[in-house]
């Protein structure tokens, strides 16, 4: 049996342990699970970042037909990560600041930091600077759904909500609330702090 | 700017903003629930006309039909909404640009202050003067030489210019 990165219909690249039978058993050793679970953070965070996915289920793992089918999968060796596995996985993502669960108070479904919500905040504010949107009040709506897309399209209520706490702490964003929701309103703040 | 500049005040201006932009992202959900509505109806209709319900396939679409006008209703109501808006922010630039202008003739003026038709006039004088005085000392300093430096000094002039007048035929002769 060949160990081999593998190119998935979506583009993305499998690394070659992806083949590995192992690879989707939870391990007794705790170093060797130390291990899997952090080949197994990295593949799902990079496809994540490939595809644009913010969430992911343990339900994920069970039936096929989910988004992530090509990761949890690998029916040329006849293998598939199990629920439990996954949920293991998640639960240490979320203990490293890789994920966090969303909504909170259940453990069955994560958001994953591909970006980190400091990251994504750099980006927000880049966008809005780069788009000449600065000083000018924004509503959520029209940063998720942008009439020009952006990296910021469809990105979550919660890291967005996250990504500008992150700025109002530098004055680099004021939210204003009205009684009929919330907006926001991005200012270039000064660059040394 | 620089420095540790504060967050600026909310002002009404910014919540009428707020609020009207607010108003403008439900229109365009609502649009989009209709499309969904529309695109759903279009199927069902076509299901019931392959099961030979023609009627229920004709309620369908006409139920259809009046979302599709509730549909051009709301993009009359978005366009408006969107004029609104880019109107204001537009009108927000423009006193901005007001600003701008206030500024520059405050300063212009201030300019003009410290060079009134005046001051200009008296810093001429006062060149004029100067000048004045250069030419008295000048003078001054030619009266000094007595006669007989003058005399030295014409000599001299003399003998230069015998001395170029060689120099220019000693150049003629070589040719």
């Amino acid at each position: 049996m060949s160990l081999s990165p593998h190119t998935t219909p979506s583009g993305f690249l499998l690394p070659s342990i992806h083949a590995a039978p192992p690879f989707f058993t939870l391990q007794p050793k705790a170093e060797t699970q130390a291990l899997v679970t952090e080949q197994w953070t990295r593949l799902i965070l990079s496809y994540a970042r490939h595809r644009r996915l913010f969430y992911l289920r343990v339900e994920d793992a069970e039936p096929p037909g989910s988004d992530w089918d090509e990761v949890l999968r690998n029916d040329r060796i006849n293998r598939r990560l199990p629920p439990s596995h996954l949920s293991y996985i998640l639960d240490d993502m979320v203990s490293k600041n890789k994920a966090m669960y969303e909504p909170v108070k259940q453990t069955r479904s994560v958001l994953l930091f591909w970006r980190l919500p400091e990251e994504w905040a750099e980006v927000l504010h880049d966008w809005a600077s780069s788009t000449a949107q600065l000083n000018t009040i924004l509503t959520f709506f029209e940063i998720v759904e942008p009439p020009v897309p952006s990296q910021l399209s469809g990105i979550p209520d919660t890291l967005l909500r996250r990504a500008i706490s992150i700025l109002t702490k530098t004055n680099r964003a004021q939210v204003i609330a009205v009684s009929d929701g919330e907006g926001v309103r991005f200012l270039a703040g000064n660059v040394s702090k | 700017m620089g420095g540790n500049q504060s967050v600026p005040k909310v002002t009404k201006q910014d919540r009428a903003i707020l609020d009207l932009k607010l108003q403008r992202d439900k229109v365009k959900q609502y649009q989009k629930k209709i499309q969904a509505v529309l695109e759903r109806e279009h199927e069902i209709a076509k299901q019931q006309l392959a099961a030979g319900n023609k009627g229920r396939a004709l309620t369908t679409l006409r139920q259809r039909k009046y979302q599709e006008s509730l549909l051009a209703k709301t993009d009359g109501q978005l366009e408006n909404l969107e004029k609104l808006v880019s109107t204001i922010e537009f009108s927000m630039i423009e006193v901005s640009v007001l600003h701008g202008l206030q500024q520059g003739n405050e300063v212009l003026k201030q300019i003009h202050k410290e060079m009134n038709i005046e001051s200009v006039e008296k810093l001429l004088e006062e060149t004029q003067e100067a000048r004045e005085y250069q030419r008295e000392i000048d003078e001054m300093l030619a009266n000094n030489l007595t006669s007989e430096d003058e005399e030295a000094v014409q000599l001299e002039l003399q003998a230069l210019q015998t001395e170029a007048v060689r120099f220019v035929l000693s150049l003629d002769s070589h040719l």
